[in-house]
């Protein structure tokens, strides 16, 4: 009988839920802990009840597919997405749509890769992965260099880069402590924990922060490290051409949308959300709680993070879509498909 | 006296979620982060080691007593352990549980955090190769060493089959899924256990779990640990180790318990007892250390310590003898709490098995089926419970093994994705 009443008590409280907030993942998953710590200071400010509704599947995707075709029409309904969301926006079928949203904020960060220091990186040993695709493009080109056809640096990417599949976060940390592999990926709060401890790693490159002009700057943390600034370093020329923007589309939709809030477009509720996540990021008690709990990223909130999306739209052409997909399936074995 | 009141208050919350079927450690510090900001941070580490302790003990009296999971990782238990029960032994074989896995807890509770930050070269002999050929060794374990290995391997390879439902690591594109979404994440555990495990039980359980002669049974109970004290603490050790590696995963533990303790009885439940609190408490060797979470509870753990400011995997905690201390407080503690409130609470607890069957079937059903229905809570989750419930009792009737087959459904990713690395790295 107690189960029954809790459950009734569970079902009455959603039911009474001011906002219900949907996470594409399992509980105790990362976007879903990000999830848990911002939904409870922006019931702070709402001064209403936020629920969150786990909607997991294969890579991330079945959560934001139902709330696209199902839960935004009901303006109570808040979709949380993350990087891999963006990057399967690329190069998956799937229903959801950005450009269908109200952005009530946005987290950007930078990834930053490291490699062991007395590795001479031939071949580079590198965790294989969705999430890893754009880490593959860069150390392709630095590889590489400029001025091939993809055809070319297919070829050189096969030549040079083991790329190990079926290894989660922990696995991929410890095998690179171990040695196994000479090359790994982390956020900056990753990054820090797992990775600049070891005394026997250095930096390798970092992607670089996203401006809202649409270029990516060096990384005040990192200095010198930027992708680009090392490509110019080692090759003499700035990269250029279809696969650094097809490099540049990818990388941008995971790290620019590391972590983002959305509504529907026009959800009249938009307000109230945006002023709640407002005060959160500006109220240092607030900001440092999340920040302590996830690392330091850049909030965007409101309009800031609707003009975000529309500039990460402008990536999308037709030459890097082709370009995105056809070195996804011929060099990472990634059965990406050309939406375009 | 206040740390005092929060390890009891953490071992009253493991028996909670112990008891319940279907919760364990995992799904019970999960609740915990709408109120574990509350607490001094330290305190809250000790808590939450006092939930993990006590829900490992505490889920094998629902095992023992229902024939039903109180945790993935005490299915193992119930293969002996409800059989057991049924031919009146239930208090005995619960005494021996709780008592070999108080033994362990506290033997690998105390090994482990005392001496947790000299730990670290440990883990990192272990590469790939190693994790592979120690889940092949356990794969062979399982066939060989039982009743009929014909079926014992059918079994296993069936289990084999149904983990490999969802992504292929390789493509990244859906696999076996029968073109159904639902299926592209994989088969749900839980749901699995429950079908091959409980709701077979239920069907065909034909008579209560008798129950005689309690406080000379709970004295029997601490008898047989005692008579298999090599056994108990054989259990702790493969516990142990599959603990400290990260790759081989919680449930395993139990199940290799299982396969190389003697199949039938209570040395079988001793052996499995001991192992799973052992791998609780070595499990947080990597997870502490590294950052790698040592068994599926182990990655909430380290979300709750984020969450209160302890940043597990770095240097800063390797430091901070207090974290560690509050640790081995929680955990060592929680497990002596948890065996005195087992032994205390014993013949109280025992009561619901004089309630006649057909009362408390209904609602023990009702409880599997929410319990299996809160990964996405649509009627496709009824269908997979259905599925697997008719497996469970096909596998039963015709004696196949149900161990194996969930055996080789919890590897099954882990021994495709160690062959993948392996054949990249080394080959």
């Amino acid at each position: 009988m107690k189960y029954f009443i809790l459950s009734l008590l569970l079902v009455s409280s959603i039911a009474s839920a001011d906002f219900t907030f949907i996470v594409p993942q399992k509980p105790g998953a990362g976007t879903s802990q990000w999830t848990e710590i911002v939904v409870r200071e922006m019931q702070k400010y709402l001064d209403e009840k936020i629920i969150i509704k786990h909607i997991p599947g294969a890579r991330d995707i079945p959560g934001f597919n139902s709330f696209h075709e199902k839960y935004m029409h009901d303006d109570t309904y808040v979709m949380v997405s993350h990087g891999g969301n963006g990057v399967s926006f690329l190069q998956e079928e799937v229903t959801y749509d950005y450009s269908a949203y109200d952005s009530i904020g946005l987290m950007n960060l930078n990834i930053i890769a490291g490699k062991l220091k007395h590795s001479d990186m031939n071949p580079v040993k590198f965790a294989a992965g969705s999430g890893m695709v754009p880490e593959a493009y860069a150390m392709t080109m630095l590889i590489c260099g400029p001025n091939k056809t993809t055809d070319q640096y297919i070829k050189c990417f096969k030549d040079n880069v083991v790329w190990v599949k079926g290894m989660s976060g922990g696995e991929r940390r410890l095998a690179f402590r171990r040695g196994e592999l000479n090359g790994t990926r982390e956020n900056p709060a990753a990054y820090k924990k797992h990775v600049e401890p070891n005394d026997k790693v250095e930096l390798w490159f970092h992607h670089g922060i996203l401006q809202p002009d649409g270029s990516h700057t060096d990384d005040p943390n990192y200095l010198g490290y930027q992708f680009e600034l090392l490509f110019k370093e080692k090759w003499g020329v700035l990269p250029s051409g279809q696969f650094y923007n097809a490099y540049k589309l990818v990388k941008s939709f995971r790290d620019g949308l590391q972590k983002a809030i959305w509504v529907r477009a026009g959800n009249p509720n938009a307000i109230v959300l945006r002023e709640a996540l407002h005060k959160v990021a500006t109220n240092p008690e607030s900001i440092s709680a999340i920040e302590k709990a996830v690392g330091k990223y850049e909030w965007i909130i409101g309009d800031d993070g609707n003009n975000r999306r529309d500039l990460l739209m402008t990536f999308i052409s037709k030459d890097a879509m082709e370009v995105l997909v056809y070195f996804n399936r011929e060099a990472l074995g990634l059965a990406s498909v050309n939406k375009l | 006296m206040l740390e005092i009141g929060i390890i009891l208050a953490g071992t009253l919350y493991g028996l909670i979620i112990g008891l319940a079927p279907g919760i364990g450690a995992t799904t019970g510090l999960i609740f915990l982060f709408s109120f574990i900001s509350y607490f001094d941070p330290y305190n809250a580490v000790m808590f939450c080691m006092a939930i993990v302790a006590a829900s490992t003990t505490f889920d094998t009296i629902t095992s023992i007593m229902l024939g039903i999971p109180g945790a993935n990782s005490s299915a193992a238990t119930i293969v002996n352990g409800f059989p057991l029960a049924v031919k009146g032994r239930a208090i005995s074989t619960i005494s021996a549980a709780v008592t070999t896995s108080t033994i362990n807890g506290l033997i690998w509770g105390g090994l482990t955090f005392i001496f947790l930050p000299y730990y670290t070269n440990i883990v990192l002999y272990f590469g790939i190769p190693h994790l592979w050929g120690l889940t092949i060794f356990a794969f062979t374990l399982v066939i060989f060493i039982s009743k009929d290995w014909k079926k014992s391997a059918i079994s296993l390879m069936l289990g084999i089959l149904l983990g490999l439902v969802g992504v292929d690591p390789n493509t990244n594109v859906d696999r076996f899924t029968l073109g159904w979404d639902y299926l592209a994440d994989g088969i749900q555990l839980l749901p699995l256990v429950a079908g091959l495990f409980a709701i077979p039980e239920l069907i065909q359980r034909t008579k209560n779990v008798r129950v005689v002669k309690e406080y000379k049974q709970i004295a029997l109970g601490i008898r047989y640990v005692i008579q298999n004290k090599l056994l108990a603490l054989q259990g702790g050790v493969v516990g142990a180790i599959v603990g400290i590696l990260p790759g081989i995963g919680g449930a395993a533990a139990d199940w290799i318990a299982y396969s190389i303790a003697p199949k039938h009885g209570v040395k079988n439940v001793i052996a499995i007892e001991g192992a799973n609190n052992s791998q609780k408490a070595t499990s947080m060797i990597p997870t502490v250390l590294f950052g790698i979470p040592g068994a599926p509870f182990a990655a909430i753990l380290i979300g709750l310590f984020s969450y209160i400011n302890f940043e597990v995997g770095t240097i800063d905690l390797l430091e901070d003898i207090r974290f560690f201390d509050h640790m081995l407080y929680g955990f060592m503690a929680g497990s002596v709490f948890a065996c005195i409130i087992c032994f205390s609470l014993m013949s109280n607890i025992i009561h619901i098995t004089r309630i006649p069957y057909k009362y408390y079937a209904p609602l023990i059903f009702s409880i599997i089926v929410f319990a299996c229905v809160q990964y996405t809570g649509g009627w496709e989750d009824y269908i997979i419970l259905f599925i697997f419930s008719l497996l469970g009792i096909c596998v039963k009737k015709y004696n196949f093994n149900a161990p194996a087959l969930l055996f080789g459904f919890i590897l099954s990713e882990r021994i495709e994705a160690l062959t993948i690395q392996m054949v990249a790295l080394y080959l």
